[in-house]
């Protein structure tokens, strides 16, 4: 059966049309059989791309002004007779929605009806920035394409395994049970995929194995994966948490904010701002928030980009081993994003000091890596394997559309991970 | 008629506070038009807010490509012809009654009338500057406080003759800006001016008396009741020639002696201690407009 997959953002609706069923799931064989992106919405020069393997990628450029002329445009390029691959609108048979946040009502990926909406504009207030557009796009789907099934798919969903000790902050209880304020983790579909291809990797159960996942991309993020359920992960009640990324600020003490708050005297706006958009490696290296420029510029020897790599690399070297142990061990540790596959520095240097831990990186392997595959990048012996998995969060989403519709999605909700309310 | 797409916003009047406006249209995601009265004076005005979005950078409150951005959508222009493309025009100009009168006769012939035009003004009347236009009803107040990037209420003023559709649109122009409208008759001053100007003119009277020093005053402000900047220093960052012309435009819009403006007030203007802008006020200024006399008790307290 052929899903639709949408992602949209505030300027930005990206799709994928997937060839795929449960059988095809099974095979490892579901693939996407077009992909694009609409940029720019809201803009007179809005941009549609149209990508289909084997064919030179279309574009055009109009004036979209929201996300529901974006999904009509989409839908007109996908049965279009000389770009499209679709004969007919009707042979979309579900569509599978990217959502940022589930907080805590969803823990899993669910049939969107009206009850759900209801839910899912519920969680609007715990991510204003995401959550909007993420419903815009769902309406504009369910009013163009009325007649098949939406599927909500949400990024914090995996993390709903967490227990309370690793979910709750050290606050006053009423700001868990007033505000829902708690660890939610993100990332989650890419976390649960690249798990789910190491233990296939490795010839193992998914269900005997801890993995520790590094998404490292854009935003970076963590997860300690055990038995397949996430146990702990690095972003935390939004995704500022944990790990150094391109221009946000991982962790640090809380105490610093009222105190740069009134020695730079800030408003409230322009402290997020300085969080989220001038900090990480950008923030410290002044050079970029791009790890491929970082790395440029520390090959000529800039000294506070070295620093920015130094702190990015050594955060994720923390994590492992916090994660280790929070597992009581560790068979495998997976790279995914567009850093952590394609940096073989930052995978050698987070890696280099964990030999007592039983990783033995080859190093060779690891610096000269085939794009795009899934491989292991320890030696033989080494205890503990490293591998290196492309994500695909749309393939994600459409696998879980056709579960939700065949009755074979699974929860990700464990007994004993709820707080006292 | 509200239900109509706004897309482009006109800006008449590039000053500080044209410029201010148009960020946060264009921050908004609308396209604007900024109109000077010459092309050396749109480039000048261009250069300014670009000026001011490198400030926000250094305050981390932007992103150059958030900067890019904003500039991408905004147009500085001498032809007030391109303000017809417009499905909202805002006049900024200076506050003066003949030059603000003068050009809403000009906008009033060039413009259809279904296109509302939002007067830019603290103290002066929207209905008498209305007056005599061809289509009066299109006229409405909006009254934004500086910098108009950050304060999130607006005055939306409706004058004795304008339309429900024009000013409807106008308020929901306002929840674009993510601004909090607030729905007023017209009046002298408004609200937020009529509130202000009696208080900080009654600081500058007790300096005047000897009561407590102009430092001292704005401390007791900010510190007793949390104000944010003490009365006398929000008036020296308003410009005090412009404090006193409110002043003077209320008392004799009023005849209510609680707007005479205090002759200290008038004593600084005279001398040309206008404010921050001018280096000196109540207070002292650097080029870059920080005040050199902060008490140390002025500072924040960290815990």
């Amino acid at each position: 059966m052929k899903i639709l997959v949408l992602n949209c953002g505030s300027s930005s609706v990206k799709f994928q049309v997937m060839e795929t069923s449960l059988e095809l799931i099974q095979a490892n064989k579901d693939s996407a059989i077009a992909k694009g992106s609409v940029e720019r919405i809201g803009m007179s020069d809005s941009r549609l791309s149209l990508e289909v393997p084997g064919r030179k990628t279309y574009q055009e450029i109009s004036e979209i002004l929201e996300h529901r002329t974006a999904v009509e445009r989409i839908l007109k390029v996908l049965v279009n007779p000389t770009q499209g691959v679709l004969g007919r609108v009707e042979e979309i048979e579900a569509v599978g929605h990217r959502m940022v946040h589930g907080g805590e009502k969803f823990a899993s990926s669910v049939l969107v009806n009206p009850e759900v909406e209801e839910m899912i504009e519920e969680c609007v207030v715990l991510a204003p920035l995401h959550n909007p557009h993420n419903l815009r796009g769902l309406r504009a789907a369910q009013a163009l394409l009325s007649g098949v099934p939406h599927v909500a798919v949400f990024d914090t969903a995996f993390h709903q395994s967490i227990p309370p000790r690793a979910f709750l902050y050290g606050l006053p209880y009423e700001l868990y049970t007033r505000h829902k304020i708690r660890r939610y983790g993100f990332h989650g579909t890419s976390h649960r995929f690249v798990a789910i291809h190491t233990a296939r990797l490795l010839k193992r159960n998914l269900e005997d194995t801890r993995i520790v996942t590094c998404h490292l991309g854009n935003g970076c993020s963590m997860a300690a994966v055990k038995q397949g359920h996430s146990v702990d992960t690095s972003m935390g009640f939004t995704p500022l948490e944990g790990l150094l990324m391109g221009t946000r600020t991982g962790d640090m003490d809380p105490a610093v904010l009222p105190w740069v708050m009134a020695m730079e005297e800030l408003t409230l706006a322009q402290l997020n701002a300085m969080l989220n958009k001038h900090s990480g490696l950008y923030g410290l290296s002044g050079v970029s928030s791009d790890m491929r420029e970082i790395q440029k510029a520390c090959a000529d020897g800039n000294r506070r980009a070295k620093v920015a790599f130094d702190i990015f690399c050594y955060r994720i070297t923390k994590y492992i081993g916090a994660y280790a142990a929070a597992m009581g061990g560790v068979d495998a540790v997976t790279f995914t994003g567009g850093i952590g596959e394609n940096s073989a520095e930052v995978r050698e240097q987070a890696l280099a000091g964990l030999g007592f831990l039983g990783i033995d990186l080859d190093v060779e392997k690891n610096r000269n890596l085939p794009r795009g595959e899934e491989i292991i990048i320890t030696t033989p012996s080494s205890r503990v394997a490293v591998a290196v998995v492309p994500t695909n969060e749309e393939r994600v989403i459409a696998r879980d559309t056709v579960r939700v519709l065949g009755g074979v999605m699974p929860s990700f909700s464990v007994p004993d991970n709820e707080a006292p309310r | 008629m509200s239900e109509r797409e706004l897309q482009h916003i006109g800006v008449i009047g590039g000053g500080m506070m044209g410029r201010s406006i148009a960020t946060k249209v264009s921050q908004a995601g609308l396209q604007v038009v900024v109109r000077e009265i010459s092309d050396e004076r749109a480039e000048e005005v261009k250069g300014r807010l670009e000026a001011a979005l490198d400030h926000q950078i250094e305050r981390w409150a932007l992103t150059q490509s958030e900067k890019k951005a904003t500039l991408s959508r905004i147009e500085f222009t001498a032809d007030l012809n391109r303000a017809a493309s417009c499905e909202v025009v805002i006049e900024t100009i200076h506050e003066d009654f003949e030059a603000k009168r003068a050009l809403l006769a000009e906008l009033d012939a060039l413009l259809d009338p279904s296109i509302p035009v939002i007067v830019n003004t603290s103290t002066l009347s929207i209905t008498e500057l209305a007056q005599g236009l061809a289509h009066p009803e299109r006229i409405v107040g909006m009254h934004f406080l500086y910098p108009v990037t950050t304060t999130r209420v607006v005055e939306v003023v409706r004058g004795q003759v304008t339309a429900n559709e024009p000013f409807e649109l106008v308020r929901k122009f306002a929840r674009i800006l993510g601004k909090v409208p607030i729905e007023e008759f017209e009046s002298p001053g408004f609200v937020t001016t009529r509130v202000m100007l009696p208080l900080v003119n009654e600081a500058i009277q007790v300096v005047m008396e000897g009561v407590a020093t102009a430092a001292e005053v704005d401390l007791c402000m900010k510190l007793g009741y949390d104000f944010r900047v003490g009365p006398l220093e929000w008036a020296d960052r308003i410009g005090l020639h412009k404090v006193h012309n409110w002043l003077d435009h209320l008392f004799q819009e009023t005849g209510d002696q609680k707007f005479r403006p205090c002759p200290l007030l008038r004593k600084l203007v005279r001398a040309g201690h206008n404010g921050a802008r001018w280096g000196q006020g109540f207070f002292k200024y650097d080029e870059e407009r920080n005040r050199l006399d902060r008490p140390p008790d002025d500072t924040p307290q960290l815990g």
